[in-house]
């Protein structure tokens, strides 16, 4: 079958692509293995979280622990404590802010060959896809701190309504709610690190066998159920004006399941993000996929893209494995969204790093000796992470001098190089940004 | 506080503990300190290879008989901590039968049944054997788990009244004269510092036994000889296999478990505290090994260690493979003029009772007593439990209970009940005691799990992040070698969680990255 753009993978940065091109009139045809890192590790927007050096740190001056001065590459937020005075609000100057600064200092950095203006566009495409009731949003367009399921706290940017009252977190002000038998979020270890207090619930029945985040999320769209936690939690309510959930609060209808609990409780309701898989990711999925069928895009799920056929500088074609045979698609233009190690973009030998489908280019340390730092946490960033496909302006892949690969595909999302998304908190932001932009190129040129 | 007792035991390794067992038997009352926990030198990082003394059987006899024998004890009185796989010493066409008849001579001379096994035969025995092997001899090594091992002799030691100090390290010794009184020691979880009164001294070390001997002002000639191993995901053969060719990098394969350990190389060290396995090291293993068994080239490996052996040298030799692998026992008082000072040393984990025996020999002639050893007759605590497959698949019956690590189906409630028998305050004495972090995922999920569980017992409170962190920093020392094909992937996993979710940040400021970008990258 043959279509205008065919899209691999289904990561956030997939999905953004398959939307801005379907948007502009093509046919499109998306395939992806699974659901990306989106469904393991995506709660909110991170879009920066680590600043430039040269922004001041205004709104934080009042924070014990944190300088001013702050040198380029540190976060300036030390995890895991601060003090009762101190709120989690706002941080810093204005994300547009951030954003320039950073791709002046960057100039090889993804965001700095989408622009300051295409990554606000990108965003705000994928801010239309989720209009009220469940909406995200900022705290006057500025990095926030959100809790997390270690009890720290994480710098990130654009949030799902269920997630607000996290930034409002203050010592004393908050109760964190677990499950007995859910292993994946443990109330008494958060509350200990945000200085609040925790209670564990015990649930009713055999329902041990199946306490997943998912199973659970589930039975809060259940009304019943919502009602015997929700009197359970009024019940163990002090004077807590806030009430910290895991992420679970409902697949389908967050919102819902969130007022519902605090009609009952009579406090604000907010969720926080824990452990794989992450039900925020999942429901930002759910968007995207039931947005594009409807769109009428072809989406395949499920299968994964074993080979590209290539001729001249041009892809042809794609084989996808559909066991036990193998059905060939062709396309215009073809966008490369397939990921980094997890999602199977890149994989590594004992030897080197390479790119399975298309064997791109792909830009790496010397040898493996160099791959890692002899320290986890305490060295500079992994210099692996910064590997990845060599792309140009508009995000073609190309060679090591910069001469263009294939002219019908565009690359886009973490298997890009030159960023360091887990350290720089930028992981979503380079995925919608990238995503968005490769498809934009891609019909610049197939108009 | 201070203590007195007959002797003081330096080290909490096989052959301290197997110390302070044996002179408890013999009525002698001891006291033994650990700086860390149990088994965290040599003892516990080392392959589990039960030797039957093969290995040794050509180039060092002596050793070779000792392992022998002991090989033959331990089956009696530890059953419960060795596997009974049989070895296979596989000749392959690079080597041809030199070797061969050579091994088969000096297993015979010292006592080590053999059995010559044929292509075909051996191929039948273990099926991911190199197809073009020549021949195969079997002999009786096995598989033995150090750490049960460690315990047995603990558990026992104190129930004879033996006292055991973990987590507490000797400071300075009491000498008045030449003659040594006792030892100056600080409790490293608490701070506290006291002396403990003995009359004699026994430097159980081993690696460190130079580090302990600085305080008396002495030194022994001891080689330091680091050995790096492998952990694969799945158990590759059911013997351990050896190469048939005088012991080298890369010949031995051990199972253990559910999976096998690879194993070794030796480089020198000056410094003791050096435990990084190089990337270097793990090609140098993954290509030796599979020439024995191929599949090790697509196995995916759990986690790198390294142990270090201490070899003592009664000359200089080039080659850290030809010192001889037997024990030293040496009484200060001969050697140096410093009585009521032991040190003993060198040998093999399978030869640490026959090691704690001689030490306990010498103690009595010391003390004038005339008492003899039964450690080769008394079975360990334990010992007539069995540890077959239906006792540990009752754990896995359809109970409903929380399971903390899914890799190794640890359950909550067994890591409960040990927090609350054993009250322990160290993460990783925690872990040395369950399958925790144990698994393919090397603890990226049940440490966290671990964590809350300790908050919900309370057992802990206030910041955890910095603990968490140390724990990661660990786990990277085995993880970062082995990281490629699926192993990086799950790397990437945890590191998104633990970094990018959880956001743990450096604990110092990370040095200024470059100016621009792709700092390591190549364009």
């Amino acid at each position: 079958m043959h279509f205008d753009l065919i899209v691999i993978g289904m990561g956030l940065s997939g999905l953004m692509a398959a939307k801005t091109a379907t948007e502009s009139g093509m046919k499109v045809l998306i395939v992806g293995k699974g659901m990306g890192s989106l469904c393991l590790f995506s709660n909110t927007i991170d879009v920066l979280g680590q600043f430039p050096k040269t922004t001041k740190m205004e709104l934080h001056k009042q924070a014990p622990d944190v300088d001013s001065n702050v040198p380029r590459g540190e976060h300036p937020v030390p995890e895991g404590q601060f003090t009762r005075r101190q709120v989690i609000g706002p941080l810093g100057t204005g994300m547009r802010d951030n954003l320039s600064q950073w791709i002046k200092n960057h100039p090889d950095h993804p965001y700095s060959k989408v622009g300051l203006e295409k990554v606000e566009e990108a965003l705000s495409s994928f801010l239309s896809l989720f209009p009220p009731p469940y909406s995200f949003e900022t705290i006057n367009h500025m990095t926030c701190l959100l809790p997390t399921g270690a009890g720290t706290l994480r710098p990130t940017y654009l949030i799902p309504m269920t997630m607000v009252g996290g930034t409002l977190v203050e010592g004393g002000n908050t109760l964190i709610v677990g499950f007995k038998g859910f292993k994946d979020f443990y109330a008494h270890y958060v509350a200990d690190q945000l200085k609040s207090r925790g209670t564990t619930l015990s649930l009713p029945d055999a329902f041990h066998d199946e306490m997943t985040a998912t199973a659970l999320a589930r039975r809060m769209e259940i009304k019943s159920f919502r009602e015997r936690i929700g009197k359970e939690i009024k019940n163990q309510l002090h004077d807590e004006i806030l009430v910290g959930f895991p992420a679970l609060l409902g697949l389908h209808s967050p919102t819902q399941v969130k007022e519902n609990l605090e009609e009952i409780i009579g406090a604000q309701v907010f969720e926080i993000p824990i452990l794989p898989p992450s039900i925020p990711g999942m429901r930002i999925f759910n968007r995207f996929k039931q947005w594009l069928i409807h769109k009428g895009v072809t989406f395949l799920l499920g299968y994964s893209v074993s080979k590209a056929t290539t001729k001249s500088r041009r892809c042809e074609g794609i084989e996808v494995l559909h066991p036990p045979k193998i059905t060939t698609y062709s396309a215009d233009c073809y966008i490369l969204a397939t990921g980094r190690f997890i999602g199977g973009g890149l994989k590594a030998d004992h030897e080197r790093i390479f790119e399975p489908i298309f064997n791109l280019i792909v830009s790496q340390p010397q040898s493996r000796e160099g791959w890692f730092s002899h320290s986890f946490f305490n060295d500079p960033p992994h210099p692996i992470h910064k590997g990845g496909i060599l792309a140009n302006l508009s995000f073609q892949p190309v060679d090591e001098k910069g001469e263009l690969i294939l002219e019908n595909v565009w690359v886009s999302g973490s298997i890009l190089s030159h960023h360091d998304s887990i350290d720089e908190k930028s992981r979503e932001g380079i995925e919608i940004a990238t995503g968005y932009t490769a498809a934009k190129h891609a019909l610049d040129t197939y108009k | 506080m201070k203590l007195q007792t007959e002797v003081l035991i330096i080290g909490g390794g096989a052959t301290g503990v197997g110390i302070s067992r044996d002179l408890a038997l013999r009525g002698i009352p001891s006291v033994l300190v650990e700086k860390g926990d149990f088994a965290s030198g040599a003892s516990g990082r080392n392959h589990g290879l039960f030797h039957s003394g093969g290995r040794y059987a050509a180039s060092d006899p002596e050793a070779a008989r000792e392992c022998m024998d002991e090989n033959r004890i331990l089956r009696k009185i530890a059953p419960h901590c060795i596997e009974e796989t049989d070895g296979l010493f596989i000749s392959l066409p690079e080597e041809g039968f030199d070797y061969r008849e050579r091994f088969l001579r000096s297993c015979e001379k010292v006592g080590i049944k053999t059995t010559l096994l044929s292509h075909d035969d051996a191929l039948e025995l273990e099926p991911e054997l190199n197809p073009n092997l020549l021949s195969a001899v079997k002999v009786p090594d096995g598989a033995i788990d150090p750490f049960a091992l460690v315990l047995g002799n603990v558990k026992d030691a104190e129930e004879h009244g033996s006292r055991i100090l973990l987590h507490t390290e000797i400071i300075s010794l009491i000498l008045d004269d030449n003659k040594v009184k006792g030892a100056m020691v600080k409790d490293l979880l608490h701070g506290e510092e006291y002396t403990i009164g003995a009359s004699t001294l026994i430097n159980a070390t081993g690696a460190w036994a130079n580090q302990f001997l600085k305080l008396a002002g002495l030194r022994i000639n001891m080689a330091l000889s680091k050995g790096s191993m492998l952990i694969t995901n799945r158990r590759l053969t059911h013997h351990v296999i050896n190469r048939c060719r005088p012991p080298f990098d890369g010949d031995i394969v051990v199972p253990n478990h559910t999976v096998s350990i690879l194993g070794t190389t030796s480089i020198r060290l000056e410094e003791i505290e050096n435990f990084e396995v190089t990337p270097h090291e793990v090609s140098l293993l993954i290509q030796e090994t599979s020439k024995m068994i191929p599949a090790i080239q697509e196995t995916r490996f759990i986690r790198a260690y390294a142990g270090i052996r201490p070899l003592f040298q009664s000359e200089e030799k080039g080659n850290d493979r030809a010192i001889s692998r037997g024990f030293v026992l040496i009484d200060h008082e001969k050697r140096d003029g410093i009585k009521n000072l032991i040190t003993i040393t060198g040998g093999k984990l399978v030869t640490y009772r026959l090691m704690a025996e001689k030490t306990s020999d010498l103690v009595c002639k010391k003390m004038g007593m005339n008492v003899s050893c039964s450690t080769h007759l008394k079975p360990l605590p334990g010992a007539s439990r069995p540890a077959g497959l239906t006792e540990q698949l009752k754990q896995f019956s359809i109970d409903k209970e929380e399971t903390l690590c899914d890799c190794e189906l640890v359950q909550r409630k067994e890591v409960e009940e040990l927090l609350k028998a054993d009250k322990l305050k160290d993460l990783q004495d925690i872990l040395h005691r369950t399958r925790l972090a144990k698994g393919t995922c090397q603890g990226g999920f049940c440490v966290y799990r671990l964590f809350g569980v300790l908050h919900d017992l309370k057992m802990i409170e206030g910041d955890s992040s910095k603990a968490l962190k140390e724990f990661l920093e660990e786990r990277w020392k085995g993880t970062r070698p082995i990281l490629w094909g699926a192993a990086l992937k799950e790397e990437e996993l945890i590191e998104s969680i633990y970094k990018g979710i959880f956001n743990l940040t450096p604990t110092h400021p990370s040095p200024v990255e470059g100016e621009g970008e792709g700092g390591g990258a190549r364009h």
